[in-house]
Parts: structure tokens; C-alpha cells; sequence
């Protein structure tokens, strides 16, 4: 039985072709833009979170210094007593993370986590000459560093690697070497809080295209670092950490910080704003698609209706035979999701290379030599499953009326 | 030997309520025999074409009750009655009714492709002995709406005869041909209830069509006369 009313249907369906296709360009243009725009906007949110990551980690455990004392009086103090303070002031503390190799190892052993480097982070005046910029210094360990944030694909001049080997080394960001006017080989003078000086020699220069990063940022050897801070040779002020899946790094965080006794901060913590709006990025795209696959689904209802009032005798003829109310909605439905799946189909691949041609034009702005693209399974069936559902609604609801048709009113009229 | 009864009506009685409250059927009873040639004759408004529809299972609002071949169909869903139909009925309408997009063979397996108890190939054998025996083979193949009204009509008999309904029903079946075609297309008529012992029953205009039918039931003011 089924198979009579797929043939009506598709007699119905080849009987006006011209009707059929415009019906289906509706959903494929439907579909096709929702794919392209979703890739692009995923373009782009993981461009920005690719150049983010090369500043700072996933996870990042660091040592906030001691407890917040501002307010000493209130839980000290009674209604009888008498309180004068004066000029409080923190007590010396111990900065840095205590045993951070046991907690790399800890951090190593869970199951999401894909690489842990230590850094002893510092902020420092870098001098040459009479040019004073404010700035923070980053010990690093040199491979480790790499191997989570791949910033040797940034460097302009000069070799990442030889951080190992020259102790005195310094690699400077590309606007703070330009703001100090060294170049390789040049020195700089580098100041911290604590009064200590120290002249380094400039063995290579980075670019991130993030301003914030190459206007402040150095990195200098770690064993270098603690050394001239006069540190011990396990210290360590931060850990950064990176794990397989960025947007998911809550349920870690909430795990480590029941056993880490200091802040364990993700990223979308301390970037808000970054993670606002990739956020946003994304609501927008699916807006807009979502009111172009809405339109298309307005415009099947409509080629449906029309159809069902055209046939409407020949639906009337179909129930005086003995063809039942399932039966139509069956006939009327199918030609719906035909065009649904094919409009789905075609859309997915116009959507692919729409997304294809953009990605080849040339977009020279910061570190993007053309537009980003990202291509996910995920998203094209989402569209898919999206069209899908719009056509069978938009099919659903006149295939209805038209099993409801009384075929007596229909054929005496 | 007396022969069985095929339709029975039990006090039918039937209102419409637009443009007014109208009563259109009176309390009408009769029964049909099987085999018969019956035809419902009277003047517009009399209420033959709204008995047909009743009898035909399409018209569900009215009182009283209907039985064809011993099945009370009173009181039975939509979808059983299309059911019904499908096996039992076969229609005839003044306005032939085929779904232009088909062929002429298209149209005439439609109703068994419904009914699914003969496969594809034997319905298409039937098919072709019905077009046969009505003298249209040869337009077989061809779209129904680019037939002429005369080959419609009797496209539409074969139809109507795909499933061997044991009650055809036609609503003006020659009310739009001429004088030759309405001759063949009686004499069809003719044949299967002397033939083929299916009980006919068609709402007509036509005097002389009614005047060569076994039985004329004639309606005025919704009663029989």
C-alpha cells in the first residue's frame, strides 16, 4: 500500500516540476546558508581561541597570595570592646606554588589533561636607556612550553630553542622590542619589584597578533629566572595546563580545587569577555539561519496548500475509492520530506563549497592570511536534522488538512 | 430462488442545516436485491443524490441505518468505511473524476493497488482485460486527462469494476455524454448485473436510461412516490 501512495506522491511531485524546485531551492538555500554561516562563525571562534591559547592555558593554578585581611575588625570584635587599628599591613608571605613537582604529577595523572608546564611568572620594568616599559617576565621551561602553546611557529627573528642554551637570553614581544628599540643581539635591563637588576641579551623576538601580549610580554629560561630572583630550584609561581577539550574544563576545575590549595582559574573564568563572545558569535549565526530555514519552511506551507487546493478533487476521489485519511497524509507528506531530504542534501553540499570559496578569498588582518572556515560533521547534520524538521511541519500541517477533506462536499459541489 | 438482498435502508432520515434547517430525507426505507439494475430518479432537490452519498458510505450525518450485504455500516469510523468502500463499492460520477496525471491504466489499478489482495502484475492483467472489454485499450497508456470525455467515462467504469464491487453506484454517470456514449455505457451497466450478478444503483435524469432499468425509485420532496 505504502508503495501506491509513494508513486502518487511522486507523480505529484515530477506532474509540476516548476512548483517542486522552487519549493526545493527554498530549503536549499535554507540549508546551505545555515552550513555556511555556522562554518564560518566555528571559523572563527576557533581562530581566536587557536591565537588565545598561544598566550594562556586552558587551566591555570597560581598562587593569589594570602587571605583578603581588609576587614579585621568585625569578626574580632564585641559590642563591649573598644577597637583601634591602624596602618595594617601583610605580614610577609610565601609567593609561589609549595611542591609543584608532586602537582604536576597529580595534574598529569587526570584523564582530560594533555600537557602541565610550570612558569615563574614576574612583573618587571625592561629598560634600555632612558626607555622604561612596564612588562612581565615568563620563566618558562622551554620544551614544555612549546609543546602546549607551539609559540616557536611565532617567532619573527631568532630561535626559540636557543632559550636552552643561552642563560642570559631574552625573547621579547614584537611592539615591546619595538617600544624599547633593541633588536637581536641588543641588551635590556630588566627590573623587578624587588630591586633586582639584570642586564639580558635579546636572542629572539615574537609576534601573536594579540597587542596586550607582544606589547608586555618576555620569556626568559626558568632556572634563569629563579636564579636571579634568588629563588629555589623548584620554584614555581603558575601552572598552566591544557586539556583535550577547551570548552569543557569546569568539571576539572571543580575536582582540582577541592585538592589544590591554591586558585584554579579556566579560561573562560578569567576571559569573559573572550568567551562572551564566541558565545554571542555563535547565537547570531544560528539566528540568522534559523529565520532563513523558517522562511523556507513558510514557503513549502504555502507550495503544500496550494497543491492540496489544486487536488483537492482528485483527494476527494482518492477517499471515495477507499483511500484512507493516513493514506493522504502519507501521499502529501512524503512529497514534503522528498523535498526536505533533497533541499537538505544539495544545501549541504552548495553550503561545503560556499564555505570552500570564501575560505580561498585573501583576508590580510593580523595573523589570518584568508577567512577561517571549520568544517564539523556535527553542524552539517545539525542543518540537516534542522531542514528536516522545518519541512515536516511545514508539510505535516497541510498534509492534515487534506485527510480531513469531506469527500462528499467536495464531489457534489 | 429468491435472491439476497444487497442494500438495506432502515428509516434514513437526513437534515442540512445550511443556508437553513432543511429536512432532506424523510424516513426512507427500502431494500435492494442482489443483481439489480436500480435506478433514483426525480426532480433537483428531491434528495436522490443525497441518498446516493449516504448509500455510497460517504455521508455519515444522518439518522437511521445502513446495511450492505449484512454489515451494519452505521456508526463505523472514517477509515473503516474507506476500507469498505475499497472492496465492496465502485463509483461512477458525472465528472468522471480521474486524476489527470495518471494514465488511463494508472487510474483503473489505483483502487486495487489500495485493496493490495492481487499482486502488481495481476492487477495490471485485470486492468487491461477491463479496458479491453470496453473498447479502450488502446488508450491505455495515455494520460487520463488528455482523453475524451467519452473514453473518461468509461475509464472510469473500469475503475469502478477493478476490486468486483458487488454494488456500483454512479451519480449521473451519462448526465455528460451523448447519446451514443450514454447507449454503451448502459449497456456495460447491463451486462454486469445480468452477467455478472453486481447489483447497480445510479442516480439519473435521463428518462429513457431509467425506463430500461429493472426498478425506478422515484423521489420527490425527500419520500419516496
Amino acid at each position: 500500500m505504502l508503495n501506491t501512495n509513494y508513486k502518487i506522491a511522486g507523480v505529484y511531485l515530477t506532474a509540476k516540476p516548476r512548483q517542486t524546485i522552487v519549493a526545493l531551492l527554498g530549503v536549499t538555500f535554507g540549508i546551505s546558508m545555515y552550513v555556511f554561516m555556522i562554518s564560518f562563525v566555528t571559523g572563527v571562534n576557533e581562530m581566536t581561541n587557536k591565537l588565545a591559547f598561544t598566550s594562556f592555558a586552558h587551566i591555570r593554578i597560581y598562587n593569589d597570595g594570602p587571605k583578603d585581611n581588609t576587614d579585621l575588625i568585625s569578626e574580632k570584635s564585641n559590642e563591649t570592646a573598644l577597637v583601634n587599628l591602624r596602618n595594617a599591613k601583610v605580614i610577609k608571605y610565601t609567593t609561589g606554588i609549595k611542591n609543584p613537582a608532586e602537582l604536576i604529577k597529580l595534574l598529569q595523572h587526570q584523564p582530560e589533561v594533555t600537557g602541565v608546564t610550570p612558569q615563574v611568572n614576574v612583573s618587571v620594568f625592561f629598560r634600555n636607556g632612558g626607555n622604561k616599559i612596564n612588562g612581565m617576565l615568563s620563566g618558562v621551561e622551554v620544551d614544555a612550553e612549546n609543546r602546549l602553546f607551539t609559540i616557536a611557529d611565532y617567532m619573527v627573528s631568532g630561535n626559540w630553542n636557543s632559550l636552552k642554551t643561552q642563560p642570559n637570553g631574552i625573547i621579547l614581544g614584537v611592539k615591546l622590542a619595538k617600544s624599547l628599540r633593541v633588536g637581536i643581539d641588543d641588551n635590556v635591563n630588566v627590573l623587578t619589584a624587588e630591586g633586582i637588576m639584570k642586564n639580558l641579551k635579546v636572542i629572539g623576538v615574537f609576534k601573536t597578533n594579540m597587542g596586550s601580549i607582544d606589547g608586555t610580554k618576555a620569556y626568559l629560561n626558568i632556572n634563569s629566572t629563579r636564579q636571579m630572583l634568588a629563588k629555589n630550584q623548584s620554584y614555581v609561581t603558575d601552572l598552566q595546563i591544557m586539556v583535550n577539550d577547551y570548552k569543557v574544563t569546569a568539571p576539572l576545575v571543580q575536582r582540582l580545587s577541592t585538592v589544590v590549595p591554591y586558585n584554579t582559574e579556566s579560561w573562560q573564568t578569567s576571559n569573559q569577555q573572550m568567551y562572551a563572545q564566541s558565545k554571542l558569535y555563535d547565537m547570531v549565526a544560528r539566528a540568522v539561519s534559523f529565520t532563513i530555514l523558517l522562511v523556507a519552511g513558510f514557503g513549502i506551507y504555502n507550495i503544500m496548500n496550494m497543491t492540496i487546493n489544486e487536488k483537492i478533487k482528485e483527494i476527494a476521489i482518492l477517499k471515495a475509492m477507499g483511500y484512507s485519511g493516513f493514506d493522504i497524509t502519507v501521499i502529501f507528506l512524503t512529497q514534503a520530506l522528498v523535498i526536505g531530504v533533497l533541499g537538505g542534501i544539495i544545501g549541504m553540499l552548495i553550503g561545503f563549497c560556499l564555505g570552500y570559496i570564501v575560505e580561498l578569498i585573501p583576508f590580510k588582518m593580523g595573523a589570518l592570511d584568508h577567512l577561517p572556515m571549520a568544517y564539523h560533521v556535527k553542524d552539517y547534520l545539525m542543518a540537516f536534522l534542522f531542514g528536516l524538521a522545518t519541512t515536516f511541519i511545514a508539510g505535516y500541517m497541510p498534509a492534515r488538512k487534506a485527510a480531513k477533506i469531506d469527500p462528499v462536499e467536495i464531489i457534489r459541489s | 430462488m429468491e435472491k439476497k438482498i444487497a442494500l438495506k435502508a432502515n428509516h434514513l432520515v437526513k437534515y442540512f442545516n445550511q443556508p437553513e434547517p432543511f429536512q432532506v430525507l424523510k424516513d426512507l426505507s427500502f431494500e435492494v436485491k442482489s443483481g439489480e439494475f436500480l435506478s433514483l430518479t426525480g426532480k433537483s432537490g428531491s434528495g436522490k443524490s443525497t441518498l446516493l452519498y449516504i448509500l455510497s458510505t460517504m455521508d455519515t450525518a444522518y439518522g437511521g441505518e445502513l446495511t450492505i450485504n449484512g454489515i451494519k455500516l452505521t456508526g463505523k469510523s472514517q477509515d473503516q468505511l474507506a476500507a469498505f468502500r475499497n472492496e465492496h463499492i465502485g463509483f461512477v460520477f458525472q465528472f468522471h473524476y480521474l486524476l489527470p496525471e495518471f494514465t488511463a491504466l494508472e487510474n483503473i489499478m489505483l483502487p486495487a493497488l489500495k485493496l493490495k489482495k492481487k499482486s502488481r502484475e495481476e492487477i495490471k492483467e485485470k486492468a487491461y482485460q477491463h479496458l479491453k472489454l470496453l473498447g479502450i485499450e488502446e488508450q491505455a497508456l495515455k494520460l487520463s486527462g488528455k482523453l475524451s470525455g467519452g473514453q473518461q467515462q468509461r475509464v472510469a467504469i473500469a475503475r469502478a469494476l477493478i476490486n468486483d464491487p458487488s454494488i456500483i453506484m454512479g451519480d449521473e454517470p451519462t448526465g455528460n455524454l451523448d447519446s451514443k456514449n450514454t447507449q454503451v455505457v448502459f449497456d456495460i451497466f447491463r451486462e454486469l448485473s445480468e452477467v455478472y450478478g453486481q447489483t447497480i444503483i445510479t442516480v439519473t435524469h435521463d428518462d429513457d436510461f431509467a425506463k430500461n432499468t429493472d426498478r425506478i425509485i422515484e423521489m420527490s420532496d425527500g419520500r419516496l412516490c
